[in-house]
């Protein structure tokens, strides 16, 4: 049994017998190796049931609006993406950070199943224990040892936040990561390189494989309006036709929405049906934001107003071209 | 039984593309989708799964029913002209066709859909069966025989090694077969001989499926012990409420009608809709149905519950799309179990 | 006499007229628009304007919306940045159409279509001259066929 399985089993028996929370919100098995399933558990018999490997992918924060209506304290287990998703929702006042209490595990990296499919390396799969840069894939007809950046999910590739930051407890030891150099920006600029038309050439058609399932909004921490404006049919709000003018009404608006906000957990894209790059529009904005008004930091401080509610007496003004006078 | 050599295949694409719009199961940047057949399609008959069901080609996620122009106080309404052309798709699995029968027993009684009509019997139905089982697979538990023809079929076909075994099954599907005569031949005694052991085989491995057990005739409480259950406030608690499980499921067929509104004129549209999101019910008086749980539970419900009190069948085919594409792993097979349907 | 005219109209009717849309905020940019009008300054008549409280009440979504139904150009004109009615509102009109803007080129939109001014009560000038630069940059791009709601019929 993983030791990191066994940690967060006897912080939740510890904080839940006490009554310290209400319910822990975790990670449980499901019918296949590769699913660890979100799990709430308010019982302390139903704990063995928790558990930490390197599939524990989603973002469980987004539960604790539904969640806290129900009972008053909950405890939580959080990765460092999911951390920053969380003082995201903290800081749109959608949680009260006084009914948390954050469970910090440091996360290496998840392992993504397609990948694993796509090599045909799920036959047989018993278990998989993953060690810095190296992955270690149990299964019936023998051990097989894999590079990790080959197998981890897209999102975890360039993680910058392995570690959470914020947290009441932290379960694991503090991890480096060794991100090679690469251009967090590098798709980014490629597709700015573009000409116009070949630009409109690919998002046109990236969105048009949207099947509007809104699994992107859902799952995103940030997304987490009461009523969303895409849940509003008037006329000429939004649009329930599949057109391709509603579809990028859609992505565009909804990344419009985010903006400033966006924690870039890659979340968005891992989720999509249809595997639309969703994350290079939300990461256009965050590089434009980092170069227009500075670092960009959604999700690491909750006392701080995002970019896009503040405003400078002497921001950069692109569209200043004649100064005053007649 | 005739057969054809996959080293033919694109002559046998050329020929049906003159008389019929062609559609295959072509790889697209990874993600595999019935598109029109073009010289440079990458068509892919491995992969057990579509990315979205073939159920768009009679169902489409976007139909408008009639334009409207309004002149002063002249209201003009126009119906749109009848799509003409023959389609034909090659490859629908056999879980697919039979979510196509599902999807007939409800837009084919009366009063009948008209348009769901015209585009049924505008299209050919070349159906591929599974020599091997995914994981994510449980078309046994509906007595769904992947080797064997539903009804509707026009072909049946069998990919085994180099060949594709062609079986006819209905008269169109004979007059397809007379326009290629020239390009199948017929299955010697040896190729009959390798059909049987691929289905003895085939046996063998769906035994070992992880979803084998998967029975919901053993789902025998009552409609009201059902839907009152203490189950449903479990495992409804991590769904998110998206619409990705019903829009890629084959069976799924809820829709909306709106009206698109261009100023002087506009049209009147059906889509696609999920049970899932939080206004599917809402009617002029409210929504019965506020929070996820209920929706969540409406929707199992209906596919196991209702829709078999109505017509008889279960309204799943156990394709697995829903397994695969769930972000938080939620699908009916868990539900099923939940609620008892589980051969120990 | 006859026959002139029935060339002229046809000519007429292959000349491309663009349409550009104008969201110009009530208390600067239209009031600039009227004293344009007043002093007989020269500006195209195929702008719409929409008159909005203020420059920042312009939600992309009307910008998006605009490209859909028809629109070749969009103008978004307020008052200066410290000048605002409202205090503080273009201070966010400017950040958010700063992100905003190059979202749109980043899609493909040309970024001579979308157009965001700051234009006071006094500047008949100003507007005059905007309107009729973005009325030539968007006849020589030519009618905007991105974006486009294909169920929109002029």
């Amino acid at each position: 049994m993983e030791e990191i399985t066994l940690k967060t089993r006897e912080i939740a028996y510890k904080d839940l017998s006490t009554g310290k929370v209400d319910r822990v919100i975790g990670f449980a098995k499901g019918d296949f190796i590769y699913e660890s399933n979100p799990t709430f558990i308010s019982d302390i018999d139903e704990l063995d049931a928790l558990v930490w490997d390197s599939f524990c992918v989603n973002n469980l924060s987004k539960y604790l609006i539904n969640e806290l209506k129900d009972v008053k304290k909950i405890g939580i287990f959080l990765k460092g993406c999911d951390s920053l998703g969380f003082n995201q929702l903290v800081q749109d006042n959608k949680v009260d950070s006084d009914n948390v209490l954050v469970y910090g595990v440091p996360c290496e990296g998840m392992v993504d199943p397609n990948k694993l499919k796509k090599d045909n390396l799920l036959k047989g799969l018993i278990d998989i224990k993953r060690s810095g840069e190296k992955i270690l894939l149990i299964t019936k007809q023998g051990d097989k040892e894999l590079k990790a950046k080959e197998y981890e999910y897209d999102k975890c590739i360039n993680c910058k936040h392995p570690n959470p930051v914020v947290y009441s407890e932290l379960l694991g030891d503090y991890i480096t990561r060794n991100n090679n150099v690469v251009d967090d920006f590098q798709e980014i600029k490629e597709i700015e390189a573009m000409n116009s038309e070949e630009r409109f050439d690919y998002w046109s058609k990236q969105f048009s494989k949207c099947i509007r399932c809104y699994a992107c909004r859902n799952i995103c921490p940030v997304c987490s309006c009461d009523k969303c404006i895409f849940e509003n049919y008037e006329p000429g709000i939004s649009g329930k036709g599949k057109v391709d003018s509603e579809d990028q009404f859609f992505h565009i608006i909804r990344a419009y929405h985010v903006a400033g906000r966006c924690v870039d957990c890659g979340e968005c894209s891992r989720v999509c049906p249809e595997g639309i790059s969703i994350d290079k529009l939300n990461r256009k904005i965050i590089k434009d934001i980092t170069e227009i008004y500075g670092e960009y930091d959604a999700g690491l401080n909750t006392s701080k107003s995002s970019v896009l509610v503040n405003y400078e007496l002497e921001d950069f003004d692109p569209f200043e071209s004649i100064k005053g006078g007649k | 039984m005739k057969k054809i050599t996959l080293d033919k295949l694109s002559e046998l694409y050329i020929r049906i593309s003159q008389e019929y719009d062609l559609f295959v199961p072509s790889d697209e940047e990874g993600v595999v989708s019935f598109t029109p057949w073009k010289d440079d399609s990458n068509v892919d008959f491995d992969v057990l799964k579509t990315n979205l069901s073939p159920k768009s080609f009679i169902f489409p996620q976007c139909e408008t029913l009639f334009n409207f122009k309004s002149e002063g106080k002249k209201l003009s309404i126009e119906r749109l002209k009848n799509d003409e052309n023959k389609f034909l798709i090659f490859g629908v699995r056999p879980c697919d066709v039979k979510a196509f029968h599902l999807l007939d027993n409800v837009f084919l009684r009366e009063p009948m859909d008209r348009l769901y009509e015209e585009k049924r019997n505008r299209g050919t139905i070349i159906s591929m069966g599974c020599i091997e089982p995914e994981d994510t697979c449980f078309c046994n538990s509906f007595n769904i025989d992947p080797l064997c023809a539903q009804k509707g079929v026009d072909v049946f076909t069998l990919k085994i090694k180099n060949n594709i075994f062609w079986k006819v099954e209905t008269q169109k599907g004979r007059d397809l077969t007379v326009m290629l005569s020239g390009l199948l031949e017929e299955a010697s005694e040896d190729d009959l001989k390798e059909i049987e052991l691929v289905k003895e085989s085939l046996n063998s491995k769906l035994e070992e499926l992880p979803y084998f057990n998967i029975d919901p005739q053993k789902i025998d409480r009552s409609l009201i012990e059902l839907f009152e259950s203490n189950v449903w406030d479990e495992i409804s608690k991590s769904c998110l409420g998206c619409g990705s499980c019903t829009y890629v499921c084959p069976t799924c067929h809820c829709y909306d009608i709106q009206d698109y509104d261009g100023g002087k004129g506009g049209e009147r549209f059906r889509c696609w809709d999920s049970c899932m999101y939080s206004d599917f019910t809402l009617m002029a008086h409210g929504n019965p149905r506020t929070t996820q749980k209920e929706r969540f539970r409406q929707r199992f419900m209906h596919k196991l519950v209702y829709y078999p009190n109505n017509f008889n069948e279960y309204a799943c085919v156990g394709c697995g799309r829903c397994v695969e594409k769930c972000p938080v792993n939620m699908n009916i097979v868990k539900v099923i179990r939940e609620l008892g349907g589980e051969n120990k | 006499m006859f026959l002139e005219s029935k060339e002229e109209v046809i000519i007429e009717k292959e000349e491309f007229k663009p349409l550009i849309v104008a969201f110009c905020c009530n208390w600067c940019s239209y009031a600039g628009a009227d004293l344009a009008g007043t002093s007989r300054q020269n500006y195209p008549a195929n702008i719409r304007i929409i008159k909005v409280p203020c420059s920042c009440r312009v939600n992309p979504n009307f910008v998006l919306r605009a490209f859909q139904n028809g629109a070749d150009g969009v103008v978004i004109a307020g008052c200066h940045p410290g000048d605002c009615h409202y205090s503080t509102g273009n201070y966010f009109t400017r950040r958010r159409l700063t992100i905003f803007t190059n979202l749109l080129d980043y899609i493909g939109i040309e970024r001579e279509r979308l157009k965001v001014d700051w234009i006071s009560a006094a500047e008949a000038n100003k507007f005059a001259s905007v309107m009729n630069e973005v009325l030539e940059k968007v006849h020589k791009l030519g009618p905007n066929r991105k974006l486009r709601d294909v169920r929109w019929k002029r």
